[in-house]
């Protein structure tokens, strides 16, 4: 069963033609790559899943729900969960405020009793502590738990983000070029990390990604943009070869030399 | 941070058992004290999340105080809390009477300071039309106490309610507009609410004012006094929880980042929304007692000067904190009036203040004392070697 379905997706910028016609879809349990050289359109592709931007044409369904005209917190809620290139967290606040920040979409008690700090929401702030602590333990970060997020190195706070995204309870993943930023080492290792989520949490995951080595050895399937159109997709080692994702990232020579 | 918390408990009931030790029997003194008491444990723990923030690695300093030093602590802020709640009592005469009405506008202008540090410390929004939101839910309870005849506190819950309408009013306007275009808006929303609203006659009256008597049961400035004290603890009490929910980590986020807060699953649109009808219902109560304890409302007294002031002596203060708050706010209600000042030297006294502020110390009073919030949240006095020192409302404080 397809997780997330997007048909004929295009956006205009004015004159600029960011999206079209993208046809993308990504399966239950399936990791899938976008790639794509600078400007191609791959985080303006999230924005529209996210509901940052309205596409212009196309639509796209999440589980069969059309998502195109709802708010971005209710897709959300409908366990979608977004990192960002540069680091959707709030830095100047330390990070297992930004795991409680993150938990807001399944905090339960109301908008009323938040004021008077009730037996209630006592309660849930302490398991919501307790669940943030258990994934930061998870994730290696809990060292870290009372750093100021912008005091961290870049690394680790990509890692804070993307435990900042699991605590919202997601099924589904989408990932802004999670590695960069980071050294190859790090990538690697990152890169076994996401297959162990995925086990573990029965995840399904879409990500934009640069670093080839990571993309062959974790994705079951890749989608290539340029110039907002999809150029190639197929299996990770299909699109490394395919000569016209070679051109695009590399120039034309290499393509036919 | 476990164990800081594990040790508290036994802290609180050192300072609290040891009077009942001796006498044996329940005094109303104690009771008073166990109140004060509780309200120490409540700060210090606030001042600690606070100062919590900027220790890097957990492991490394958590040791904390010995349980003297937490008795040294607690009992401090005990004193304090003590000392504001009794000082009435010890106000007698004619100059006691002044000092009661010190202390009853200060406390007001502590109400207002909060409501400010909501929108501005907060949400980081901008407010130069706050007059509006507190001239509100003063004509309103001037208007149902004097006009309709019915009790205060009916009045005082229509003014909250009406201040809440009026700055939501201004929320939806903030939702379009931001930076130089909102300051702007929400400086003529204020001035338009002084010139037309606040001088249609039939319901301010106009040039004249609106009477506004004190409330059955508190009519002498020390009862007003009592009045004042109880709304501004309650409404301090409230703003602590809220930063410490979803609703205060959402508004936070917003500010941060909208786009990653809605990614997060917070409904930015409800949630500014929500910060400005907050911010007006402490305007609406405020200013309810602002009318009572004036029993004279003036549409001249919400000009752009007292608006001006509002958020002067929350930025002075410090943006986001509430110690801040309510040190900046109690300086800027007092200064004039026990100095007895002409409205230069504290127009003069608040751009020097503000100006240090901008320049040199972004975190105003607050992070000035910051040693001091650090030692009565169980640090040290000395400057921890980390320096990201960052507040949770303050924006970019330096280290």
């Amino acid at each position: 069963m397809s997780v997330l379905d997007v048909t004929n997706l295009g956006i205009r910028f004015g004159g600029l033609e960011a999206l079209a016609e993208v046809n993308l879809s990504v399966r239950e349990w399936e990791i899938v790559g976008l790639i794509g050289p600078n400007g191609a359109g791959k985080t303006t592709f999230f924005n529209c899943v996210m509901g940052v931007y309205k596409p212009s044409t196309g639509s796209v369904s999440y589980r069969g729900t059309e998502l195109i005209g709802l708010p971005t917190h209710h897709r959300v809620t409908m366990g979608i969960g977004r990192t960002f290139q540069n680091i959707g967290l709030v830095k100047v606040l330390p990070v297992i405020e930004n795991m409680l920040i993150a938990q807001h979409a399944k905090t339960n008690y109301g908008v009323l009793s938040s004021f008077f700090g009730t037996p209630s929401v006592l309660e849930e702030e302490r398991t919501l502590r307790r669940n943030a602590l258990e994934i930061l333990d998870f994730m290696g970060l809990a060292p870290y738990r009372n750093a100021v997020v912008a005091s961290l190195p870049y690394g680790l706070q990509k890692l804070t983000e993307i435990a900042a995204v699991l605590a919202s309870d997601p099924e589904f993943l989408m990932l802004d070029e999670p590695t960069s930023g980071m050294s190859p080492e790090e990538a690697h290792a990152f890169g076994e990390l996401l297959v162990r989520l995925r086990k573990e949490l029965n995840l399904t995951v879409l990500m934009i990604e640069h670093h080839v080595p990571l993309v062959v050895a974790v994705c079951d399937y890749v989608y290539c943009l340029n110039f907002g159109r999809l150029l190639a997709e197929g299996k990770p080692d299909e699109i490394r070869r395919h000569p016209e994702v070679v051109a695009a990232y590399l120039g034309e020579e290499h393509a036919t030399a | 941070m476990t164990e800081r918390r594990l040790r508290r408990p036994s802290a609180r009931k050192a300072v609290s058992a040891d009077p009942e030790a001796v006498t044996g029997e329940v005094d109303p003194a104690d009771v008073v004290a166990e109140l004060a008491g509780d309200a120490a444990v409540e700060l210090s723990e606030e001042i600690e999340e606070f100062e919590g923030v900027d220790q890097v690695s957990a492991d490394a300093s958590e040791s904390g105080p010995s349980a003297g030093g937490w008795i040294a602590r607690r009992g401090l802020i005990a004193i304090m809390v003590l000392g504001v709640i009794a000082a009435p009592l010890f106000y007698r005469g004619d100059a006691g009477q002044t000092k009661l009405t010190w202390m009853a506008i200060g406390l007001i202008y502590i109400i207002f300071g909060l409501s400010i540090n909501v929108l501005v410390g907060y949400a980081g929004q901008i407010s130069l039309g706050h007059q509006a939101f507190v001239g509100v839910g003063a004509f309103t309870s001037a208007y149902i106490v004097s006009v309709s005849h019915a009790s205060f506190w009916v009045a005082f819950v229509l003014a909250g309610v009406s201040g809440a309408i009026s700055a939501a009013l201004l929320g939806f306007i903030a939702l379009r507009l931001k930076g130089l275009f909102l300051a702007l808006i929400t400086l003529a929303y204020g001035t338009v609410a002084q010139f037309t609203l606040f001088n249609v006659s039939s319901l301010t009256g106009g040039g004249a004012g609106a009477r506004a008597p004190r409330p059955a049961g508190f009519t002498s400035n020390m009862q007003f006094a009592y009045l004042c004290m109880a709304v501004t603890a309650a409404l301090l009490y409230i703003d602590w929880r809220m930063v410490r929910s979803k609703v205060g980590r959402a508004i936070f986020a917003i500010r941060e980042n909208e786009l990653s807060a809605a990614s997060f699953g917070i409904n930015i649109t409800a949630y500014k929304l929500l910060a400005f009808t907050v911010s007006g219902v402490f305007a609406g109560l405020g200013g309810s007692l602002f009318a009572h304890q004036q029993q004279l409302v003036q549409a001249s007294s919400f000009d752009f000067t007292f608006a001006l002031t509002l958020v002067l002596m929350v930025v002075v203060g410090g943006l986001g904190s509430r110690v801040g708050v309510l040190i900046g706010s109690t300086f800027f209600a007092l200064f004039p009036l026990i100095f007895n000042a002409i409205s230069l030297y504290t127009a003069l006294i608040g751009a020097v203040a503000l100006l240090l502020t901008l320049t040199r110390f972004q975190g105003g009073i607050a992070q000035q004392i910051a040693p001091i919030l650090r030692w009565f949240g169980g640090g040290s006095l000395r400057k921890q070697r980390r320096s990201h020192v960052m507040q949770p409302g303050g924006e970019g404080v330096r280290p």
